[in-house]
């Protein structure tokens, strides 16, 4: 039994490698600082810069016309008062939680290859976080007073409504913003003292030595450090399946038919892995092409992605299968007409698009050779990521625009406020991360030495 | 100018591990060493009691989630109270919700300040950075440095037997 298990291992192809090529230590801190130091950054890198940077004008027009006509602007109404703001608030959200399972769920398990991608996964939390947390703000209809959710003294002496899992949420994503920060920060500090060390320019020295906060690497330093990384990696994971879970009883706690489901929190939590892996390949795949870092983030990173993946992708498919058998089973007949009016009604096109993205085009993953073949991949996790905003717009809308009561059906029409904030927030978002990579390691340096001494420890 | 001690580059971690315990047998206490990533157990070798960290990582967590339930419970219970049709003022399931995520917000601070303050950073200014060998950025050496201030330092005894354990250079650093 034993053998047979050998023989066909030995047969199977060999998996890639977490590293290709021999590396040494100089070469690994001298490349990837480069990046950040020479500030030759190449041609197409500013085009694409200054792309994003225009859709974050149209995200700072669009916020301010929302702010000055108000929220009727965009495509709510009643029944249907929650819109794009709040699917592409879950959206993001989920987004950065990849991140952060990368960076902490892989740091307990030790998995050796989360070290080269494991940095921008958790500046793609951060910045997607910073992207959700505006949607929620902006769908309150005076924005400008989202700090009443804060339990602070104010002219009113009122306090929030503590059994509100609006409230709640606010905790969560309040608390998931800045713990991803301090994770990302603490992971950083070794590495801004390689660039405080290496930078040329005083300007340069000045501003990695104080992020630096006079980091030398000392032994009795790194000790510490250690045990704090894994403390704050092990208190991350409960907090990011409590945050996405909350996010879901955001919608489990109304009684409408489509919202008010137990299998809402798990079901949200896989989702926001989904997408969020697709997210992180929507960024390897191009980052690891136009900086020549195919042999730090090889191809074993994106396999391993794909696969993580088509796991979380075979829950969320388990999820709708479980929605609608529920829906069905439960004998409601409101809930049996929500969940035929997702397949038939005003909504069923996105259903349906849906369904193709997030169940069918997934499977193409189970084939190595797709997992291996960048473009099909990059095409892939697209292709995901629409189908899981859309999941979310189609779990958001069609609750509301079909309740109880005939007579209060609705639908809701987007107007152009609705794309200008999505795809305002998607230029930011990639703006963000491009500036990212021009100002700080997009890779960890340290873990990357680290790695390469256990590799030729064992050698 | 005062020394503050002398420092030794080695060219792997296990060269470093080993002069480090060499010295620590030979009674030197005050050392210090540097590597571009963590080289495991140099720092138990070196003398560095157990870290209670995790406690204060604990405590952070469990005063954040104290410190807002209490805040939640004086709140409906004292400061505003709101009979809603008879229903219990003390909610707690809701409550531990909040308390929850305070807790791992209030665990995390803990840790960050907590692990900054015990290595005493941010500093602006130290020794090690005087060193002509010493550079933390090109990742390629492990330095150990015994301070000056160790009671068995001898100026040259020190260096030669840091020469003797193999390193690559040993320098003189100005404090």
């Amino acid at each position: 039994m034993a053998e047979a298990v050998a023989a066909r291992a030995e047969k199977a192809v060999p998996r890639a490698p977490v590293l290709r090529g021999r590396h040494d230590f100089p070469e690994i801190s001298g490349r990837i600082s480069a990046i950040v130091l020479q500030g030759r950054l190449p041609r197409f890198f500013w085009a694409a810069f200054f792309v994003c940077f225009a859709f974050v004008l149209l995200f700072l027009y669009s916020i301010t016309y929302l702010i000055s006509v108000g929220v009727g602007a965009y495509g709510i109404n009643i029944p249907v008062a929650w819109g794009t703001m709040i699917s592409s608030f879950v959206w993001w959200i989920g987004i950065g939680h990849a991140g952060t399972l990368i960076s902490a769920v892989l740091l307990l398990l030790r998995q050796p290859w989360r070290a080269s991608i494991n940095r921008f996964a958790e500046a793609m939390t951060l910045f997607a976080v910073a992207m959700a947390g505006l949607y929620p703000i902006l769908h309150l209809g005076r924005p400008w007073f989202f700090y009443w959710l804060l339990p602070l003294p104010n002219t009113h002496m009122h306090w929030p409504q503590w059994r509100s899992p609006l409230v709640w949420d606010f905790a969560a994503i309040a608390t998931y913003a800045t713990v991803s920060l301090l994770f990302w920060y603490m992971g950083l500090l070794p590495d801004l003292g390689v660039l405080r060390d290496r930078a040329k320019s005083r300007p340069a020295q000045l501003f990695y030595g104080i992020l630096a906060l006079g980091w030398r690497g000392s032994a009795f330093h790194w000790a510490r450090y250690r045990t704090v990384y894994f403390l704050m990696a092990a208190l991350a994971t409960p907090l990011v399946v409590s945050v996405h879970s909350i996010v879901a009883l955001d919608f489990t706690f109304a009684i409408t038919p489509g919202y008010h489901s137990t299998i809402f929190p798990p079901y949200f939590v896989a989702g926001a892995l989904l997408s969020g892996f697709a997210m992180v390949l929507t960024i390897a795949i191009p980052l690891r092409w136009a900086f020549a870092v195919e042999d730090l983030i090889t191809l074993r990173h994106m396999e391993n992605a794909a696969k993580l993946m088509i796991a979380a992708g075979m829950i969320v498919i388990y999820g709708y299968a479980s929605e609608a058998f529920f829906a069905w089973y439960s004998g409601q007949p409101y809930e049996r007409a929500m969940m035929a009016q997702r397949a038939v009604g005003p909504y069923a096109p996105l259903f349906w698009i849906m369904l193709f993205c997030n169940c069918i085009v997934l499977q193409l993953l189970w084939l190595r050779s797709v997992r291996l073949n960048m473009p099909i991949l990059f095409s892939i996790a697209l292709i995901i990521n629409v189908g899981m905003w859309l999941e979310r717009y189609v779990i958001v809308v069609t609750g509301p625009s079909r309740d109880y009561l005939p007579s209060s059906w609705g639908e809701q029409s987007l107007t152009w406020l609705d794309f200008g904030i999505l795809f305002g927030s998607l230029g930011t978002f990639f703006a963000l991360v491009f500036l990212f990579i021009r100002i700080l390691p997009a890779i960890t340096i340290f873990e990357v030495e680290e790695l390469i001494e256990e590799k030729s420890g064992a050698a | 100018m005062s020394l503050h001690g002398v420092i030794a580059a080695f060219a792997d971690p296990n060269a470093l591990t080993q002069a480090a315990r060499a010295m620590r047998d030979k009674g030197y206490r005050r050392m210090d060493a540097f590597s571009p990533f963590e080289v495991r157990g140099l720092a138990e070798i070196l003398g560095m009691p157990r870290t209670r960290l995790p406690w204060t990582v604990l405590g952070g967590g469990i005063a954040g989630g104290l410190l807002v339930y209490a805040l939640i419970l004086y709140s409906v219970e004292i400061d505003y109270p709101v009979n809603v049709g008879g229903r219990p003022l003390h909610s707690w399931p809701p409550f531990t919700v909040i308390a929850f995520e305070a807790a791992i917000l209030g665990a995390a601070l803990a840790g960050f300040v907590g692990m900054l303050r015990a290595n005493g950073l941010p500093r602006y200014y130290h020794p090690v950075f005087n060193a002509k060998t010493f550079t933390y950025a090109q990742g390629g050496k492990f330095y150990l440095l015994v301070e000056a201030a160790d009671p068995r330092y001898r100026k040259g005894v020190t260096k030669g037997q840091l020469t003797r354990l193999g390193a690559e250079t040993v320098e003189e650093v100005e404090a």
